[in-house]
């Protein structure tokens, strides 16, 4: 038995499946490569894996991760290329690590990267949103929706190109179980603080994930 | 790049129903295909994906080199909408293009309440509905699928139809159609020539429908040199080597039968009178358990489902049952596979398997006697008794099952209020043989269920010219079964009828209610067979509207001398046969299977399966 943590990206092609849908064909996957999950004890037994930051339906990324254990002792070569060739066209494996114990803790992912391609009307200045001391949006929460200052856990925000019609944003916000912020949030800042700016459609990215500076993979 | 496909998508649920790319689907390119292929089922995904006609038809078809068949569903009210705001038409799964210029569009007729999501579909496509209005630029439209046998309903919308089994019939339509497109595409009344001349193929268009001043149908007559006198079901004779996929496609969210469906036999030999699958798919043909087991095999491995279910009408009439669920108990155990077995007659036998598969937890049993009493079980050859359907609940009682569900029809022909009553009466003695099980032998908490459905007489069935009941007698032998179930633990499960009324009008319909469907979609039904889009009140007013009596459709018993819309149509199954067993129903006769004795039905005919054993 060997846990691993592997790295992987999706495409456009398959950005549309929800976390659920995409555990279970991640199930399916593992049974089409022959490899064996390992299996929690107890009443209603499931395979072991996690996925550390479920992705929202429509955003496409080059930085997912998860931990799994199979019933085996392949190195993280063989298990990459091995799940690869089973992966419906659209997810692939970039990268893969045998680990013990905690030696890599996707628990404690704590930041990540957005592209976002954004229509809007109005103009976009960023800079100025970014002077603010304080941006309170409301926020959807466990017990429902509540403003929430979401400033702090913007550590960066940058435009990258503007036509006028269409902009492109890299942002870097918090992300992980103690302060979660979605990018959605991030543009709610920008329609309720930038004068005149109206949101319109966005396509949104994952770049990276990272935890105390540094890619887990 | 933000796409008009991504503002569409991420404005509707469920988004992957009109994604495609699933795990083996199949991508070919578009522009070197010499004929587009769209098989069409009028429902959506969930629906359309659980369908195992369209798995085999689809890789058949994709097998070929000059043909891509690609899927087309019917998008939920909110795809419609978005696809209606940006200018969309309905489009391939596979490739995303519209299929307003493919080559054929196929759409299987599973059921007749589809019929309005035809049209809509259609014109969604922005394709003329009726067939005499499309000309060589759009495509020629057929159907297939059970309702195909009497599609005299939407004969104008469809160029043809195939009737019976498609794995073959699908190629030979195909190879015309490569040879008439080869030729210059120059008449589509070539082309429906040539294929006219194909066993089992159906142009509406080349006969012509009189009627007396009655309404009923005076005569049907080929107009057209080529069209048969009469069109006959084709069958796999060779059921037990004829072509299964090699694949199967994964759907990325759940689908209704999200699992292996492994098809064991096709037809029945029950003959139970109200079937129309049971006589329409004669004659039984079995598939040998070793392929079997290999395609089990082969399929799972493919697509890594967890689950594998047996598709046939009656599990336990497959010959070599015992040989089948031993290897695929070999399979299912080693790779923890679960495997439902429906249709499956209670007995040790069967008990002892669902124990081997089911293990830990004891989901809920259903039994369908159908009818409340004897007498109307005889009266239908449901050739199940009381006795039978008590010592089953007995054994799985004992066994430690608690969730029992019983599935009747009411308003079956000569159905009276004793035998509604008989329902009641059938589900107490149910219960009672729960209670006289002693305590430690069974488990907590008993549940029953009594489930009915309507009754609706169907072609091609030894009910075809049965009265179906009025709504109103349906509320009453509702209410009456109501008020005759007296325990707390036995609950009541009904179907409405006004889908039951509607799909009566169609399944023994004519032409003259083509019309009628393309109002009512124009006045906005669809999804029919959908709770919460069923509009009975327009579907009455458009009826109105037309000047068609639906009730003519529905409660009026057909004499044998009348010409029945279907009858042009030959199943196998003979109409002296049906008026046969429709006498013995009226004497509460029942008839033998078909492996105890033949009954003549006139399936020997084909020459194949169970007649000639």
């Amino acid at each position: 038995m060997s846990d691993y943590i592997l790295k992987y990206s999706r495409d456009e092609r398959v950005k549309y499946i929800s976390h659920l849908d995409f555990m279970r064909l991640f199930h399916r996957t593992i049974r089409r490569t022959g490899l064996n999950f390992v299996f929690s004890q107890g009443f209603n037994p499931h395979p072991i894996m996690t996925v550390a930051q479920p992705l929202s339906v429509g955003v496409t990324s080059d930085c997912e991760y998860m931990r799994v254990s199979f019933d085996c002792d392949l190195d993280a070569d063989e298990i990459m290329s091995t799940i690869n060739a089973a992966l419906p066209p659209g997810y692939k494996i970039l990268a893969a690590k045998k680990v013990h114990g905690k030696e890599i803790d996707l628990t404690k992912l704590d930041r990540a990267v957005y592209n976002v391609e954004l229509e809007y009307e109005g103009s976009a200045d960023v800079d100025a949103l970014m002077a603010h001391d304080e941006l309170i949006v409301p926020k959807k929460t466990k017990s429902g929706v509540k403003d929430s200052d979401i400033r702090p856990y913007i550590y960066s925000l940058e435009k990258t190109s503007d036509d006028g019609k269409t902009l492109t944003l890299t942002m870097c916000v918090a992300v992980g179980s103690a302060y979660n912020l979605k990018p959605q949030s991030v543009i709610d800042a920008m329609e309720k603080y930038i004068p005149n700016f109206r949101a319109g459609f966005m396509n949104v990215h994952r770049a990276s994930m990272t935890c105390g500076g540094s890619e887990p993979l | 790049m933000i796409t008009t496909r991504d503002k569409i998508l991420s404005a509707v649920t469920k988004p992957t129903r009109y994604t495609g790319g699933e795990l083996n689907s199949v991508i070919k390119d578009g522009s070197a295909s010499f004929v587009r292929f769209g098989f069409c089922f009028a429902d959506i995904y969930e629906i359309a994906m659980s369908h195992l006609g369209l798995k085999i038809l689809y890789h058949t078809l994709n097998e070929r080199s000059d043909t891509y068949c690609e899927r087309v569903f019917a998008p939920w009210t909110d795809m419609e909408d978005e696809m209606k705001k940006h200018g969309m038409r309905l489009f391939a799964l596979e490739s995303g293009d519209e299929v307003t210029h493919f080559d054929l569009l196929g759409f299987t007729l599973q059921y007749e309440l589809c019929y309005s999501t035809i049209v809509n579909m259609l014109n969604l496509a922005e394709i003329p509905v009726l067939a005499k209005d499309r000309d060589e630029t759009y495509p020629i439209i057929c159907g297939g699928g059970p309702c195909a046998y009497n599609a005299e309903p939407v004969a104008d919308i469809f160029d043809f139809f195939m009737m019976g089994e498609g794995e073959d019939i699908i190629h030979e339509v195909v190879d015309e159609y490569v040879k008439w497109k080869k030729s210059g595409k120059k008449n589509k009344r070539d082309y429906l020539e040539a294929i006219a001349e194909i066993e089992g193929v159906y142009v509406p268009s080349f006969y012509d429908v009189e009627y007396n001043d009655d309404n009923t149908v005076k005569s049907v007559t080929p107009n057209n040199p080529h069209a048969k006198a009469r069109v006959r079901k084709r069958i796999m004779s060779d059921f037990a080597s004829a072509y299964t996929p090699e694949t199967i496609i994964v759907p990325f969210g759940e689908v209704v039968h999200d699992r292996v469906m492994l098809e064991i036999m096709r037809g029945c030999l029950r003959g139970c009178r109200f079937c129309q699958a049971g006589y329409i798919y004669r004659p039984l043909r079995e598939r040998k358990a070793e392929r079997l087991l290999g395609i089990a095999e082969n399929l799972l491995t493919c697509s890594g489902y967890d689950e594998i279910s047996l598709s046939s009408l009656s599990t336990s009439d497959y010959g070599s049952l015992k040989e089948l669920t031993d290897g695929l108990l070999k399979i299912t155990e080693e790779k923890k596979i679960g495997l439902s077995l429906p249709s499956l007659r209670i007995d040790n036998f069967s008990l002892e398997l669902m124990e081997k598969v089911q293990k830990v937890r004891k989901t809920g049993i259903t039994f369908a006697p159908e009818a409340g009493t004897q007498r109307l079980r005889d009266v239908i050859n449901k050739n199940i008794t009381e006795d039978d359907v008590l010592k089953s609940a007995d054994m799985l009682f004992r066994g430690g099952w608690t969730t029992v569900k019983l599935y009747f029809m009411i308003g079956l022909p000569s159905e009276t209020m004793d035998d509604v009553r008989g329902i009641a009466e059938l589900a107490q003695k149910v219960l009672d043989v729960y209670f006289a099980v002693p305590k430690e032998e069974r488990a907590k908490n008993i549940n029953i269920t009594v489930s009915t459905s309507s009754f609706v007489p169907k072609p091609f069935t030894a009910f075809q010219w049965a009265a179906q009941d009025t709504r109103d007698m349906l509320i009453e032998k509702q209410d009456e079964l109501k008020k005759s179930i007296q325990s707390k633990r036995i609950r009541y499960n009904w179907h409405d009828n006004k889908t039951s009324y509607l799909e009566g009008v169609f399944a023994r319909g004519d032409r003259r209610l083509c019309p009628v469907i393309i109002k009512a979609a124009e006045n906005g039904c669809k999804f029919d067979a959908w709770g919460e889009h069923f509009k009975f009140d327009t579907w009455m007013d458009t009826f109105k509207e037309m000047g068609v009596d639906p009730d003519f459709y529905t409660t009026r018993e057909r004499g044998y001398d009348e010409v029945l819309p279907w009858d042009h149509i030959d199943v196998g199954v003979t109409k002296s046969f049906l008026m046969r067993e429709n006498e013995k129903a009226k004497r509460a006769e029942t008839t033998a299977n078909c492996r105890q004795k033949c009954a003549g039905c006139g399936a020997a005919s084909f020459g194949a399966g169970v007649c000639h054993e």
